[in-house]
Formats: C-alpha cells, sequence, structure tokens
C-alpha cells in the first residue's frame, strides 16, 4: 500500500516537473516557432511557388530552383560569397592574430590604444562603414583620389576602385577587412591572455623567438578560437548582404554581388517571391552544412581547448 | 412644465448638443506615406510642406499622418507592397505611376477616382502616368523630363555651341576631353542614372520601338537597342564619360556638374532646383533637349520622363473618398504649388520658379511624345535587369548584343515571344 502510493506520489511529482519545464519552455517555443519555425517552413512552401506577393501563388515544382541556378548572377553570387569566405579565413584571420599577438606581447602605450582603434570598425553600423567606403573611394571627392591628386600620381587617380570588375571585389574586402577585423582582434587577445604568463616565460628562457613562441605555443593554444573564427567568418561571408550592396550594389557586372544581394533582387525589386525564397533556401541549407559541421569539427576540442 | 419635466429636456439638449459638437469636431485623419519629408530643411521638400500646411489650415476638418521614408523611393516602395498585399495600410501614398502603381491597380488596392479626378486641369502626360487601363488613380503635380544640362559657363569660356545633332554632342565631347574636361556627368554606380542617356539613345536610332518592343513586335535584341549601347560603349571608350564612370554615383555626378568638373549630363528635371540655387553651386547651368541622330528615326521632340511628385489613393481609404479627393484637387492647385523650388510643374497657372526650370517647362511644352521611364514602367521583373544591362555597356568589354539577347530572353519570360 505504502509502496503504491509512493509511486503515484512520485508520478504526480513527475508531472508537476514536466508541467513546470513546459511552462518555462513555452514562451520560448511560442517566440521560436513564430518568428524563426513558421518563417522557415513558408519559405520551403514558397520556393515552390510563383508569386509577386499579391494575388494566387501558383504551385511551379523546382522551377524556381532550375531558374536561380540557370541564372549567371545567381551562380556569381554563388562563387563571390565562398570566394569572400575563403580569403576571409586566409586573410582577416592570421591578420587579425598577428595583430592581437603583437597588441599582447608588445604591450606599450601606443598599442594599448591601438586596441581601441581596431575595434572602433566592429562598433561602426555598416551603413557609416559604407560611407566610409564611398568616400574613401569615391571618384570625385574620394581620399585616394585627393592623395593622387595633390602628389600628382596620374597612375593612381586613374584607378577604378570600385568600378573596375576585377577591383572592384578586392576594393570591398579591403574594406570589410578593416571593417570585420576588430572583432576577431578582440576575440584572439581574450584568448591569448589566457595563456599562464609561466608558459610565455618557460619558452624564451628555453630561446625560443617570439616567431617561435607564436607559432609553437600560442597558436596551438588558441586553435579552438580560430576554428571559431573561421565558422563564424564563413557563415558570415554566406549571408554577406549590407556591405556590398550598400557600396556597390553588387556591380560592377555582378563582381561583388552575394546571395544575399541575388534575394533581395529577385523577392523586393523584381517581385518574384517564389525565386527569392529558393535562394533563401540555398542560403538556409549552406548555413546549416556548416553549422553541422560546426558542431562535429568544433566541439572537436581535446588538448588544445583552453580558449575563453 | 414640472421642474423635474424643465430638467430633463434641459439634459437632453445638452446631450445633443454635445454630440452634435463631437460631431462636427470628429476630423477624418489622411494617413499619407512619402519620399519627401516635413521636417527638413531643405528646397526639394518645399512643396509639400507647403501643401500640407495651407491644406490642413484651409480644412480644419481633417488631420493628415505624414509619414516620410527617405528620398530613395525604394523604402516607401517596399513599404507599401507589404501593406497593401495584407490590406492595410496609408490612404494615400507618393508614387511616380507606371507599372509599380499599375500593378496595385490591377490587383484591386488602388481607389479608382477617375470620375472624381477627371476636372482637374493637368497634363495629358502627366494623367496617364497615373492611369492603369484607362482608370485614374491619383495625381501627378510635378512631372519629371529628362533633358541635356549643359554648363554654359564652360561652353562660353571654350567657344562651345550647345549641340543639337549627336554627331555636334560628339564633337563637343571631343573638345572638352581636349581641355581636360569631363564631357558628360552619368554616376553609372547606382545603375539607374545611365538609363536616361541609353532611352533617348534608342528613341534617336529607332522612335518609338520601345513600344513596339513591349508590345512585341521586335525584339529587345534588334538594331536600334544594339546601336545606342555600341554607341555608350564607344562614348566610354573615348572618355565622354570621365575614367571612372562606373565608380561614380549619381551624388558624384552632381557634385562633378556643381563644381564644373562635368560640362554635361542627360538627367531629370529633378535636378534644376539644385542646379539652379547659388548656395548650391557658382556654374551657369542650361537646360536643353537632347540633340537628334542625322538621318536617325527619333525627333527632338520626343522626350523621356514620368511623374516627379504624384499621390495615389488606396482602396482601403474608400470610406474617406471624400477627404482623400479633397487632398488630392488641392495639391494639383498653384496655392499648393507655389513653395516649390525646381521642379517642372503640371499645373495650369504654376510659373517655373527659376531660369532652367523655365528652360526644361519650355522644352516639356513643346513634347510631341513622353517615354515613361523605362525602369517605372516595365513589368518589376524587368526594371532592375534592364538598368543592369544598360549599365554593363559603359565597360570596354561588354558583348553588347550578346547583353541585349539575355536581357530578350528574360523579357520573353515575362511577356513572351515576339509575335
Amino acid at each position: 500500500m505504502a509502496v503504491a502510493q509512493t509511486a503515484k506520489r512520485k508520478k504526480k511529482r513527475d508531472w508537476y516537473r514536466l508541467g513546470f519545464i513546459a511552462l518555462f519552455l513555452l514562451p520560448a517555443l511560442a517566440i521560436l516557432g513564430t518568428f524563426m519555425f513558421y518563417p522557415i517552413k513558408e519559405t520551403f512552401r514558397l520556393s515552390f511557388m510563383r508569386s509577386s506577393g499579391f494575388g494566387e501563388e501558383i504551385y511551379v515544382g523546382w522551377r524556381n530552383y532550375q531558374r536561380i541556378f540557370a541564372s549567371p548572377e545567381f551562380r556569381q553570387g554563388f562563387v563571390n560569397v565562398f570566394k569572400w569566405a575563403f580569403w576571409s579565413v586566409a586573410i582577416q584571420i592570421p591578420l587579425a592574430f598577428f595583430i592581437a599577438f603583437t597588441c599582447v606581447n608588445f604591450r606599450t602605450r601606443i598599442i594599448g590604444r591601438l586596441r581601441g582603434v581596431y575595434y572602433l570598425s566592429n562598433v561602426l553600423p555598416s551603413a557609416i562603414t559604407a560611407m566610409l567606403g564611398v568616400f574613401i573611394f569615391s571618384p570625385t571627392s574620394g581620399v585616394i583620389k585627393t592623395f593622387a591628386k595633390t602628389t600628382g600620381w596620374k597612375w593612381l587617380e586613374s584607378i577604378d576602385w570600385l568600378g573596375n570588375p576585377k577591383l572592384a571585389f578586392w576594393s570591398l574586402f579591403a574594406l570589410a577587412t578593416w571593417a570585420y577585423i576588430g572583432f576577431g582582434i578582440i576575440y584572439l587577445m581574450a584568448n591569448i591572455e589566457q595563456i599562464p604568463t609561466e608558459i610565455r616565460e618557460a619558452a624564451l628562457i628555453d630561446g625560443a623567438t617570439q616567431w617561435q613562441y607564436a607559432w609553437r605555443v600560442v597558436i596551438p593554444y588558441v586553435s579552438y578560437a580560430i576554428r571559431v573564427q573561421a565558422i563564424l567568418a564563413t557563415v558570415g561571408s554566406i549571408k554577406l548582404f549590407d556591405l556590398p550592396y550598400m557600396v556597390t550594389l553588387g556591380g560592377p557586372r555582378n563582381a561583388t554581388v552575394t546571395l544575399g544581394i541575388t534575394l533581395y533582387r529577385e523577392a523586393f525589386l523584381n517581385w518574384q517571391y517564389g525565386r527569392g525564397a529558393a535562394i533563401g533556401v540555398v542560403i538556409f541549407l549552406i548555413c546549416l552544412v556548416i553549422t553541422i559541421f560546426q558542431f562535429s569539427f568544433v566541439n572537436d576540442h581535446s588538448a588544445t581547448d583552453h580558449s575563453i | 412644465m414640472s421642474r423635474s419635466k424643465l430638467s430633463v429636456l434641459l439634459v437632453m439638449t445638452l446631450a445633443s448638443l454635445l454630440i452634435l459638437s463631437s460631431v462636427a469636431l470628429a476630423k477624418t485623419t489622411l494617413t499619407i506615406w512619402a519620399v519627401d519629408g516635413l521636417e527638413l530643411d531643405d528646397p526639394h521638400h518645399y512643396y509639400v510642406q507647403n501643401l500640407v500646411k495651407t491644406f490642413l489650415a484651409d480644412n480644419p476638418d481633417i488631420d493628415i499622418d505624414w509619414v516620410a521614408f527617405g528620398s530613395e523611393g525604394a523604402a516607401l516602395n517596399n513599404r507599401i507592397r507589404v501593406a497593401l498585399a495584407a490590406n492595410v495600410g496609408p490612404d494615400i501614398f507618393q508614387s511616380w505611376g507606371g507599372t509599380f502603381m499599375g500593378e496595385f491597380a490591377r490587383m484591386g488596392k488602388l481607389l479608382d477616382l477617375t470620375e472624381e479626378l477627371s476636372d482637374v486641369p493637368t497634363s495629358e502626360a502627366a494623367k496617364a502616368a497615373m492611369s492603369y487601363d484607362g482608370r485614374l488613380y491619383g495625381i501627378a503635380p510635378f512631372f519629371a523630363i529628362a533633358g541635356l544640362y549643359v554648363n554654359e559657363g564652360i561652353f562660353e569660356e571654350l567657344g562651345l555651341e550647345v549641340p543639337t545633332t549627336i554627331a555636334e554632342l560628339e564633337a563637343v565631347a571631343e573638345k572638352l576631353v581636349a581641355n581636360g574636361i569631363q564631357p558628360f556627368a552619368v554616376g553609372a554606380r547606382d545603375e539607374w542614372p545611365i538609363l536616361a542617356t541609353y532611352m533617348y539613345l534608342v528613341n534617336r536610332y529607332g522612335g518609338t520601338i520601345f513600344d513596339d518592343a513591349v508590345a512585341r513586335k521586335v525584339r529587345f535584341d534588334a538594331e536600334p537597342f544594339v546601336q545606342a549601347g555600341l554607341k555608350i560603349q564607344e562614348w566610354s571608350k573615348r572618355g565622354f564619360f570621365g575614367n571612372t564612370p562606373m565608380s561614380e554615383g549619381y551624388g558624384d555626378a552632381q557634385l562633378l556638374m556643381q563644381t564644373g568638373q562635368a560640362a554635361m549630363q542627360i538627367s531629370g528635371s529633378w535636378l534644376c532646383g539644385l542646379y539652379a540655387d547659388p548656395n548650391q553651386t557658382d556654374q551657369t547651368i542650361g537646360f536643353y533637349a537632347v540633340p537628334v541622330l542625322e538621318g536617325g528615326v527619333g525627333k527632338v521632340t520626343d522626350l523621356a520622363g514620368m511623374t516627379d511628385v504624384g499621390f495615389v489613393a488606396t482602396a482601403t481609404a474608400a470610406d474617406k473618398k471624400d477627404a482623400v479627393v479633397r487632398f488630392l484637387t488641392y495639391a494639383m492647385s498653384v496655392e499648393a504649388a507655389e513653395k516649390e523650388a525646381g521642379r517642372v510643374a503640371s499645373i495650369p497657372g504654376v510659373n517655373p520658379p527659376n531660369r532652367l526650370t523655365g528652360m526644361a517647362s519650355d522644352v516639356f511644352t513643346q513634347a510631341e511624345t513622353i517615354q515613361f521611364w523605362w525602369d517605372q514602367n516595365l513589368p518589376p521583373a524587368l526594371t532592375t535587369p534592364v538598368n543592369l544591362t544598360i549599365q554593363s555597356f559603359l565597360m570596354d568589354d561588354t558583348d553588347v548584343k550578346a547583353e541585349l539577347a539575355r536581357y530578350e530572353l528574360l523579357v520573353e519570360d515575362e511577356l513572351g515571344s515576339v509575335r
């Protein structure tokens, strides 16, 4: 009898517990469901429709996907975001590491102040960054143009930074490197600072040069943080929209177009919601694959995980 | 009469008065979404500021809730699409008419005001821009036409005549290049500013061939379209658009004209206010018709243009029709337009506020045909691609014919093949 009563009480307690958990989860689930899961589901549905946002939607099967993959603009956007991702990892992360390492290991008053300068670009809204970019590259009153005129360097004056399809990508990438590197520097600095002083001292007493210390001690120590940076840079590149759109509108001749820009053009300028949704699905799937990769790759942080 | 009856009567009278006065005081609020703002101290916004101020003073029973989205237009257009799709939104919104407005009209999202506005005096072009399928949905108090802005000071200094033919234009441009002055300010980085130049060249080569292409009688890669594209490419190669036309934004182009670094610009008459303002520029700039091509089809009186400021009423404002019509009618009055600083009015009796606007008005009044902006008058799916296609002509290695053939494929998808 007593056993049965205890079991009954336990069952009741479990129900209370479950109810309690549900109560706490409900608001989060409701918000996620309304603003995330439902829109994602709708985007998938819409990607199989022909829709201008008004009136009836016509089921077109895989046609939107066929159209976007056949579009040179989309293909260029696809190439551009992966190119952007590759160079972000190849250039921005080593540069961020170099600056972070210098800031931590060569503490002077100037370097202390430079920390603020490096991070400043990261806190600026992208609209301001874009305006600065246009101001730098402007052919009428830009910083480079003015400098070229002052020095009389005609060759520099005639460079079409944003108008030449071969140069526009790199002009924009340089601007983005300045704009986005601040976070990487601060994040890596925070991780490098976690390295115990004794380790550094031991390495230097053993005769390691700064280069050897950086290569053989610091990089292995912060490798987890570097991997996180690489994942963030890759996902950020896939979703890239604001800076290229505000500076070059994706041009010239789609040299700086991204998947985000093609989505915006299709959905909001061309009124092709179905095709826009199909591009959205492609971006979603790419990000999903990268995220899964992130879980399996970044979470594999055995001995080298010292990051914060 | 007993005291109680008297009290009841008094209360009833008071109640009736209260109801009547509240009815009389009840204001109709018109919600208007616009690009121009009421707060900005900028001559470009003086018309709407004066319009709202004087309208409210004359119509105490109407209130206005004015929401400005900024002069780019895209913010308002995107917002209006989402709102009207959900059958919410403003009573009136600022619109340039054309297919963008027509798409809303086709879906029954706009208020048909054909009868109500039929007597409002305006130009036929302005009326046509705000109509869809023969029905009128709004008004266009100001109408923009594209023309040739010429820096008359530079021309005088170099002994140049304002060109009347394309050949003369090219000779002038050559001389300007030789003197280190950029012949044309263009602003091609923003895509759309090169459209007016191309539209005129297509017209000069092929007349009204654009209409035929939309009607699917000819392809968009027909000869006049290709010739006009090749001409732009040739001019670009000859340095007529400067060394860096693709880096030059529309703001840059204006700056080049304002500072005398560029001598000509083919653009809309909305710039008249800016270029005539001595606080903005010390250059003397004139406005002329775009030259004709000797042996070509298009005439000097064939213009490109469209609504500069327009207003359209939405179907959700059906229960406020009287207030809407009063506002739109007033917007077309001389009194409302008297503070405008530079646009070309389509309201009879409005005098141009400056010499430059007067020159543009003169060109406008001689118009025999007006081709609406292609990027406002093609189906939405074709507007951004048309600007991108034309922009690509400025690059030396663009295969003009191939680009136009690619555009034709998009057109076929939207409008069908040539019949």
